[in-house]
């Protein structure tokens, strides 16, 4: 009984110590990476940045500028702060972006070693309200205008009602196009070949995103565009998911006779499309990206936006559907 | 206001509870009789649903009677009819959640009962079905409509697996709790205030009678 009750304590201790250790880390990193944090952390700062910029000879350099027992310490810290100092990129895109963006981290991990790039894959209006209740967040990729002008300060304010201001001024540009599509499950069960099929009794269900996704308000436009779309909401034949992914899953369940989507999901899911929308039906669909305001890292989330218009992204994106917006 | 959400999931509930009342009394009754190796193994695998998040009972519905899935595609075969996306398919979700409820508080019933009533029962010659009717069940009435009450309230609140099996079709499959989070997601705050209170006012009446019984039942132990 004591035995057990002292090896209780020792566990207890050695849990204690790990939670302190940690959180000292934590905090020191904390301090590291905080701006202004004293004239050391700054050196290292800068330091740091130098070897980034260019690898092996400035080192070198930042070396042999700083002078003797100095130089050494600087050295140290140096080479410690390269392997520690890395930095959290928070990307929050539109979910259509799933496949693309993280193959594209992938890619990026090799070119900038020292950035992590964490996602968060949502509605577009979704992200919009996380970002809007103080979420952290470096970049917003949305997959509609719409979501982006509601957090930039300096677009209509018809659009952005409440006056919020996100987007950091000179950083938001068009990264790419998308296609509206019409997508069925295999073999095709309902028989439906077009948008216009549609608004006749080969329907049975279909699935849409709610009103505030992209997709969902880019569909209501197709269908208020055919003048179908009262009759559908009457006759129960719309059910709704909340991000295009998930429209895209019950399509592929075969859970509904058909589904709109985009071009790049219906892709990446192999599913077949029957029709693509015209731009007469719903306009073009642009994802605008930019840095946020609110960024702790905002030269780091604005390399990695010019790396997202490099060829070998671009790549990447006509792959699945997308085309560039340049 | 449109009332279809209240009446689906009230419809919803009300079947479901149905179900699981029998099912789950007799999963206690004779779960409770087996040896102990077997009754652990089922008493763990009756009782997950209600400790598992409603998402995973959800995936696992699907992976069932979805439309592409074994169950679901043996019923589309032979009947014709699709297991999800239906107004119907919140039951199968809200019964599969709400049955851990009705057995446990069944089987907590059962095991307060005398034993030596039932034995008497059979000493004076009645049959195992009498004995379970007339003996056992009215001895154990509180904790059973204890239990029942518990699983309708359980059933009327599922979210997670009914929107994964249901979806969300106004005027279909459209229950109470998928109504709010639809409204709230569309900015709709004023209709979704109103299913709230609809939706507390029923939690709150259910919960009364679960208090109600319970008093009552104290009573009549003194």
């Amino acid at each position: 009984m004591m035995k057990r009750r002292r090896a209780a304590a020792v566990m207890m201790a050695a849990m204690m110590t790990a939670g302190a250790l940690a959180g000292c880390q934590s905090g020191q990193k904390a301090a590291d990476t905080g701006a202004g944090s004293g004239a050391q952390s700054q050196a290292v700062q800068e330091s740091t940045e130098a070897v980034q910029e260019s690898a092996g000879a400035a080192q070198s350099q930042t070396v042999q500028e700083s002078t003797g027992a100095e130089q050494s310490q600087a050295v140290q810290e140096n080479g410690e702060a390269v392997q520690k100092e890395s930095v959290e990129l928070i990307v929050f895109a539109a979910a259509s972006m799933t496949e693309t963006l993280t193959e594209i981290a992938q890619m990026y991990k090799e070119i900038r070693p020292e950035v992590e790039i964490i996602y968060t894959f949502d509605s577009s209006g979704t992200l919009k309200t996380q970002i809007q209740e103080g979420a952290d967040c470096d970049i917003f990729i949305s997959a509609a205008q719409k979501q982006m002008n509601q957090l930039d300060i300096s677009a209509d304010p018809s659009v952005n009602t409440e006056g919020l201001d996100f987007v950091l001024e000179g950083s938001r540009f068009n990264l790419v196009e998308n296609k509206v599509v019409l997508a069925v499950p295999d073999n095709n069960p309902a028989g439906i070949t077009s948008y216009e099929d549609l608004g006749t009794d080969k329907l049975n269900l279909i699935c849409l995103g709610n009103d505030d996704v992209p997709v969902g308000a880019y569909s209501i436009e197709i269908l208020t565009t055919l003048g179908i779309l009262e009759q559908l909401e009457n006759d129960s034949k719309i059910t709704y998911g909340s991000n295009v992914k998930e429209v895209t899953t019950q399509v592929k369940e075969a859970s509904v006779d058909c589904g709109i989507i985009y071009a790049t999901d219906a892709f990446s899911a192999g599913l077949t499309v029957v029709d693509e929308a015209e731009e007469d039906q719903c306009g073009q669909v642009i994802y605008p990206a930019a840095v946020l305001n609110i960024s702790k890292h905002q030269q780091e989330a604005r390399d990695f936006l010019d790396y997202l218009t490099t060829d070998d992204c671009g790549a990447v994106f006509e792959s699945v559907g997308f085309s560039m917006a340049r | 206001m449109d009332w279809y959400p209240l009446y689906n999931s009230l419809r919803i509930a009300l079947i479901s509870s149905v179900i699981v009342f029998f099912t789950g009394i007799f999963a206690a009754y004779y779960i409770a009789r087996l040896n102990r190796v077997v009754k652990g193994i089922l008493d763990v695998i009756l009782t997950l649903p209600m400790v598992l998040p409603p998402t995973v009972v959800g995936y696992f519905l699907l992976l069932l009677l979805g439309a592409k899935r074994p169950v679901g595609m043996w019923f589309q075969e032979q009947f014709g009819i699709k297991l999800v996306m239906t107004w119907y398919s919140g039951i199968f979700a809200a019964a599969v959640v709400a049955f851990p409820l009705m057995y446990r508080t069944a089987r907590g019933a059962f095991e307060s009962f005398d034993e030596t009533l039932a034995y008497s029962g059979q000493t004076l010659g009645l049959s195992n079905t009498y004995i379970f009717w007339r003996i056992r069940m009215p001895a154990c009435r509180q904790g059973i409509l204890a239990g029942a009450v518990l699983s309708f309230a359980r059933a009327l609140g599922e979210y997670g697996a009914t929107s994964m099996l249901a979806g969300y079709t106004p005027g279909r499959t459209a229950t109470i709790s998928t109504t709010v989070y639809q409204l709230w997601r569309t900015d709709n705050e004023a209709l979704a205030f109103q299913w709230v209170v609809v939706n507390v006012m029923i939690s709150a009446v259910v919960l009364l009678t679960v208090n109600m019984l319970e008093e009552k039942n104290r009573k009549e132990r003194r």
